[in-house]
């Protein structure tokens, strides 16, 4: 192969898009991860009526994420966006303990979704910049994540006030992005 | 490129023989002959910013950021510094006055309205919750709160059953507007909340009312907001300004999301970038006032 055809190859090869799905209860960290994630200011943020959306060049990937408002009175708006998801990422806020089993029930129900079906998940462990946070550890066991067999998972500490731990939990993601179970 | 040479040339060259030679002609100095050459408010106002920042001279370019009580000692030592005959040009020291008072103004208001948005809600503090009440009392007069933390809170648009996890971003300044505005037009209020209210053009009073904050405080630090306060305030203008502009936001943008209809809550970003873009541009008229 001539260097020409290299160059032409890799001048062709579009990056592969992907569609993630960000989701969590209200005041789980949702913007505030996407924003980071696109390298924008976090200190501005308001709670999201609808939805964001941003594309971000990672590894050879465009990922195009949905951030989608987590307010009770918007969650059945939820499933309109599930459509051709490659990876659902799912926030939780690891020091709202109060809330833990109102989170792991929302969870539950999304891995129940027939259109969600074998899609890789991403568990983000937020806050842990909190005192008060939960390690991920704990919120795995609470959350009864070892019993999920119908996909691959992931459960990753971070903060998206620090940005710690958030480029790993996206190294899995684009690792995985094509283990949709089928 | 050839504007960009222009531009560069014009500001370090040109503006100053240009300047040097009017003042031959008319004896007076720049400052003067835009104070008698444009009527007051943002366009005068807009003016003296531009030749203040630009000037060579130091005490010039300090006057457009000092305190309330230095204006008048920098009207002074701007009078001296451009040797300015105020004996024939009466109207000039008032007229520059005004301008320093605006200019400078501008800024502290920022400042003023950042520290009350970087004053995170706290619920710990019982001036914070004692507020929050009262924007409860002031729109659901006929209901009262079971609980501190209760659903109930939905009603009046908030997320969950705590408040204290909406302000985010916007601290304090968020629930000082939603404040000032069931305050001061309480019934309006009420009006807007029953409209957030309908079954399909619904949307969360409280959220919106937050996520508008956010929208009226990056319109000022960006300086979006300075034609309507030259406009406004002939002097320096004191928080509730910024309080009033919020309540025009808001007031209007529930008459623009009625108009427009959307399909659901969840197009919101796409019609509060429409009614953003809207706003931007009735702003950038230099005669602009926005007022309920």
């Amino acid at each position: 192969m001539g260097l020409l055809s290299i160059l032409r190859k890799l001048k062709s090869a579009p990056d592969q898009e992907v569609r993630i799905l960000l989701l969590g209860l209200d005041n789980a960290g949702k913007t505030t991860l996407l924003k980071q994630l696109a390298s924008e200011d976090i200190s501005h943020i308001t709670p999201t009526q609808g939805f964001n959306i941003k594309s971000v060049q990672s590894q050879g990937f465009k990922l195009n994420v949905w951030d989608i408002g987590g307010q009770r009175k918007i969650r059945p708006y939820w499933r309109n966006y599930f459509e051709n998801t490659d990876v659902l990422i799912y926030v939780i806020d690891s020091a709202d303990r109060k809330r833990f089993e109102e989170t792991g029930q929302e969870l539950a129900e999304l891995l129940d979704e027939e259109k969600l079906s074998g899609v890789p998940v991403l568990i983000f462990a937020n806050k842990q910049d909190l005192l008060t946070a939960a390690p991920a550890s704990e919120i795995a066991e609470g959350l009864n994540l070892h019993t999920i067999r119908d996909r691959v998972w992931q459960i990753q500490s971070c903060s998206a006030l620090t940005g710690e731990g958030v480029q790993d939990g996206m190294n899995w993601v684009c690792k995985n992005v094509n283990a949709k179970k089928k | 490129m050839l504007l960009y040479i222009w531009q560069y040339l014009y500001s370090n060259y040109f503006r100053f023989w240009l300047k040097w030679f009017l003042r031959q002609i008319d004896g007076k100095c720049e400052l003067q002959r835009i104070c008698d050459g444009s009527k007051d408010g943002a366009r005068r106002t807009h003016k003296i910013e531009y030749s203040l920042e630009h000037s060579k001279s130091k005490v010039l370019r300090c006057a457009v950021d000092i305190d309330e009580k230095e204006v008048d000692l920098y009207v002074a030592n701007i009078v001296q510094e451009k040797k300015i005959n105020v004996e024939k040009d009466k109207r000039f020291q008032i007229n520059l006055r005004i301008c320093l008072l605006q200019i400078s103004g501008y800024k502290k208001l920022f400042l003023e309205v950042e520290s009350v948005r970087k004053q995170p809600y706290d619920s710990d503090n019982p001036q914070h919750e004692q507020q929050l009440l009262e924007l409860w009392d002031l729109l659901m007069p006929h209901e009262k709160l079971k609980s501190r933390i209760t659903k109930q809170w939905g009603d009046i648009g908030f997320q969950g059953d705590d408040p204290k996890t909406d302000f985010r971003g916007m601290g304090f300044l968020g629930l000082a507007n939603l404040l000032y505005f069931s305050r001061n037009y309480t019934e309006e209020s009420r009006l807007l909340l029953s409209h957030s209210n309908h079954p399909k053009l619904g949307y969360s009073y409280a959220i919106v009312g937050i996520n508008l904050t956010e929208m009226a405080y990056s319109l000022l630090k960006s300086g979006a907001l300075k034609s309507h306060f030259y406009n406004m305030v002939p002097g320096f203008p004191e928080i509730k300004c910024f309080h009033q502009f919020f309540c025009y936001l808001l007031y209007e943008f529930d008459k623009f999301w009625l108009k427009e209809e959307p399909e659901s809550i969840m197009h919101f970003n796409q019609y509060r970038e429409k009614f953003h873009d809207q706003i931007k541009h009735l702003l950038s008229d230099p005669d602009v006032i926005l007022t309920l």
